[in-house]
């Protein structure tokens, strides 16, 4: 019966789509022919009923960015009472967007937001009627046509055009926000016309840019800027006085494409830590050695389950690596943190907006050997689960990189253990956006009861935290992953090369054997 | 080409095994491919390897069409390079198969998990205890206040709920990506539509924690809502999220 039932919401599921593509062929076609703005026609009544449904709970009921989640959302939901859109791609000269940019957020969302993609669940009618409604509450626009697209002018892209566009990132002085590698490591306070803290994006990470990571919208958004923020527009018809001419945002957009770094993109499915086996182990966190190891990239979400919960996050990942030999492990850690926090040390004490608290990370697996199913509480552990948990801080300038092991029984329930039973030892650099921290322990320990035993081949359950001083990030605000694994893995016998080429040998010469004696036949 | 029969017959099996019932079983639920597990994969093959062969080979001639053309590339001096040719692909096909078994395979551990364990029969939330089995939503009785207490549920919902459960009750909130077991979507037919209001109430009540051990709690991200919200925040809410969606709550006791 439920199969049925299945079967059949499949196969209209499936009608439904094609009918949609369908329209969705004929919308673009229509919109191909030189129209007016779609939501010119658009049913305001219509997108009413739907944004009472679906978007009053951010945007708020008369569209003032009050609604009731509004307050758990950094980026805040947009004020559409204002009736100023930060992603535009109508000409540099109107303040006003076009009717197709606020269409396309509605239809992709905007990621890394609290916008999601409506395409899944509004047709193109309902999201045209919405772009009408939501335009209604504001007089901004009038009774004005939808504002002229920007000139894309010619379009260029290359390796040359690379070159170029690293000038062009100096000349502009991009890296005064984006930091000099593109990771968004400021120099100086920044703050949105509304007031609020506002974070540049990290360029190496396009996946998390909201009006979406095409050359065009690159190039739309270094040719008007980004309103409400303090990205200006840079277009301009010579490049100076940090201002860029056409051919100069080309570049810089091919610049931009030319930053992404997928290694710390999280891959569907990669959820193992896989430690590889090397006589010397790696002497510090930038050794070139790293690089022969494969890396990890893991979520990091707030820490939004226990009292006090934390929904204003910065950091939004971590990758790690790992090494063993017979004796110790070493695992390397990585993440992009727009500032070096780090109390005393004078640009993050510029730039925090808070009381500076210290940038941290910490390791966690289970207690003792890990041998069954049952694993502790991910959050820190439980009464009857213990966890250890590797624990390194910035410190501050004058006592930075401080190393600690604790015991977890629970959120809150720690005991402290000496880190030289463990041999634990840290050291860590910032450069360009980046931590690096390597934490080194040993395998086992004398006091088994109390730290986590290694053992190479063995699935062991790892999971991780993070703290970003300059975002007020201090005890159980914070950012965390849930239980991945981390496998030290076991040097490949020789069995796996000398098996085959027995088979294969013995295969060719049963055959030539068999062939003589048809031939004797 | 007698001899090609079988072989055709052999892979037509294999195909129908490998893609085909995979196929079947997409319709049955779709955005699934549920693929043969390999060891009755193996099994089934041997059969029809076996079995296949056993028929050509029955009669005399059967048996002469489908070796005569092996012992000729075999034993034919005119055709000795097509003769190296086979023995090497037959022992690098060989080689390879074997490799296959050997090498080392490293798939973490899956951890099973019952996605709707039974529920003890009572529980202890604010004090108090309730009788999961009996218990009932009180503001259902309150029929002139639905569609207030329904917008007060989601109003919790978008303080509590939506960055792990999603703006469109889809699972997809802006911080679901990063648990495992994903947090429930409440559109899909298999979360909430086939539960009772006094299951859900038990599941947000005492959240991941609360589990049965066969619900594997350590792994689940659902926070422990009696400590965050009141009992009737509780109800309102659930009365949201069967409204947004259009679920009606199962009215039956039993629980699947
Ligand atoms: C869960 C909260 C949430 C819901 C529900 C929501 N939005 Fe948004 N929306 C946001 C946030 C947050 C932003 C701002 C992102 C930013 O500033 O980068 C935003 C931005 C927008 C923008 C502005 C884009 C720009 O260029 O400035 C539009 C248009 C928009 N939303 C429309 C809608 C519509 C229409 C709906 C309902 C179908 C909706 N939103 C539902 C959170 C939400
Ligand atoms: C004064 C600081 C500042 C300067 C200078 C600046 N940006 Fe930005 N940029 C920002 C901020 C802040 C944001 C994020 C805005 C937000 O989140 O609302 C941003 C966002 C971006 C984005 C992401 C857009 C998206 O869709 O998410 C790109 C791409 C970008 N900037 C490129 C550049 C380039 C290229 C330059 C130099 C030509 C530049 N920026 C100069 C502050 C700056
Ligand atoms: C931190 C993320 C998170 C938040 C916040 C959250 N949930 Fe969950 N929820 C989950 C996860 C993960 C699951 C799936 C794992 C499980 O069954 O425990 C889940 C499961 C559920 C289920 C069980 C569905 C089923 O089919 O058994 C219900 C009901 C539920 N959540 C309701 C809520 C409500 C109501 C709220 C807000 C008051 C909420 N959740 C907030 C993560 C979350």
């Amino acid at each position: 019966m439920k199969g049925r039932s299945m079967a059949t919401r499949f196969i209209t599921d499936k009608l439904g789509r094609a009918g949609l593509a369908a329209f969705g062929l004929i919308l673009a076609a229509a919109l191909c022919a030189p129209t007016q703005a779609r939501a010119a026609s658009g049913d305001v009544q219509n997108g009413a009923k739907i944004y009472n449904k679906r978007c009053w709970w951010c945007h708020g009921k008369k569209g003032a960015a009050d609604g009731p989640a509004a307050t758990f959302l950094v980026p805040p939901p947009r004020d559409f009472s204002m009736g100023v859109y930060k992603y535009k791609t109508s000409a540099p000269t109107t303040p006003l967007p076009r009717d197709e940019d606020l269409f396309n957020r509605i239809t992709n969302g905007m990621p890394g937001t609290g916008m999601p993609a409506w395409n899944d669940v509004l047709s193109d009618k309902d999201r045209w009627d919405l772009v009408a409604y939501i335009k209604s509450l504001t007089d901004l626009f009038g009774k004005e046509a939808n504002p002229p697209a920007l000139d894309f002018g010619k379009k260029k892209m290359g390796a040359d055009m690379v070159e170029k566009g690293k000038k062009a990132f100096q000349d502009a002085k991009c890296f005064e926000c984006h930091g000099q590698a593109g990771k968004g490591d400021l120099t100086k306070k920044l703050k949105e016309d509304s007031g609020i803290r506002e974070w540049p994006r990290n360029l190496t990470k396009p996946w998390t840019f909201r009006g979406g990571n095409t050359p065009e919208d690159i190039f739309s958004r270094v040719t008007n800027g980004i309103p409400n923020t303090q990205m200006n527009s840079f277009a301009a018809a010579t490049t100076g006085n940090g201002k860029l001419s056409e051919e100069d945002r080309w570049a810089v957009v091919n610049y931009v494409m030319s930053l992404a770094d997928d290694s710390k993109k999280v891959k569907d499915g990669v959820t193992v830590v896989k430690g590889i086996l090397r006589d010397a182990l790696p002497k510090d966190e930038n050794d070139p050695a790293w690089d022969t190891a494969p890396s990890t990239a893991y979520f990091l979400v707030p820490q939004i389950i226990q009292k006090e919960r934390f929904f204003t996050p910065t950091n939004d990942g971590l990758k790690v690596r790992a090494f063993y030999n017979a004796k110790e492990v070493a695992f390397q850690l990585e993440w992009d943190d727009r500032t070096k926090s780090m109390p005393g040390d004078p640009v993050a004490e510029s730039i925090a907006w808070d009381t500076l608290t210290p940038d941290a990370v910490a390791v966690q697996m289970p207690i003792g050997t890990f041998t069954g199913n049952e694993k502790p509480y991910f959050g820190h552990g439980d009464t009857s689960h213990a966890v250890s948990m590797l624990y390194w801080s910035a410190g501050t300038v004058q006592a930075p990189n401080a190393a600690k092991l604790f015991d977890y029984t629970g959120s809150g329930k720690r005991e402290e253990v000496d880190p030289k039973t463990a041999g634990f030892a840290t050291s860590a650099s910032y450069k360009d956006g980046t931590w690096r921290v390597m934490m080194k322990r040993t395998l086992t320990t004398a006091n088994k009861e109390k730290v986590t035993q290694l053992e190479p081949g063995q699935y062991i359950p790892v999971a991780f935290a993070n703290w970003d001083g300059s975002n007020g990030e201090a005890g159980s605000k914070h950012t965390l992953t849930t239980w991945y694994w981390l496998l030290l893995m076991p040097p490949t016998g020789s069995e796996v090369v000398v098996i085959p080429v027995v088979v294969f040998f013995a295969l060719v010469g049963g055959q030539l054997a068999a062939a003589a004696l048809m031939k004797k036949k | 080409m007698q001899f090609l029969k079988p072989i055709l017959a052999i892979v037509v099996a294999y195909l129908l095994i490998k893609l085909g019932v995979p196929f079947l079983g997409s319709l049955m639920h779709p955005g699934t491919w549920p693929v043969v597990p390999s060891a009755v994969m193996k099994m089934y093959m041997a059969f029809i390897i076996l079995g296949t062969l056993l028929s050509y080979t029955y009669s005399e001639e059967g048996y002469n069409a489908l070796i005569g053309p092996i012992v000729d590339v075999y034993s034919n001096p005119a055709k000795a390079a097509i003769k190296f040719g086979l023995v090497f692909v037959i022992g690098a096909f060989g080689a390879f198969v074997a490799y296959q078994y050997v090498k080392p395979t490293f798939d973490p551990p899956v951890e099973l998990r019952s996605v709707h364990p039974a529920p003890p029969s009572s529980a202890e939330l604010w004090g108090k205890s309730f009788q999961i089995q009996s218990l009932k939503n009180p503001l259902r009785d309150d029929k002139a206040n639905f569609a207030k207490n329904v917008e007060e549920g989601g109003a919790i919902f978008f303080k509590n709920c939506f960055y792990c459960h999603g703006d469109k009750l889809d699972g997809k909130g802006h911080f679901a990506a990063g648990f495992n077991p994903l947090p429930a979507n409440f559109t899909d037919v298999g979360t909430i539509a086939q539960l009772t209001e006094s299951f859900v109430f038990w599941r947000v009540g005492t959240g991941g924690p609360g589990l049965p051990g066969e619900g594997t709690p350590w792994i689940s991200a659902m926070p422990v809502w009696h400590t965050l919200l009141s009992e009737e925040e509780l109800w309102k809410v659930i009365m949201f999220i069967y409204d947004y969606t259009g679920y009606a709550p199962r009215v039956t006791t039993e629980v699947k």
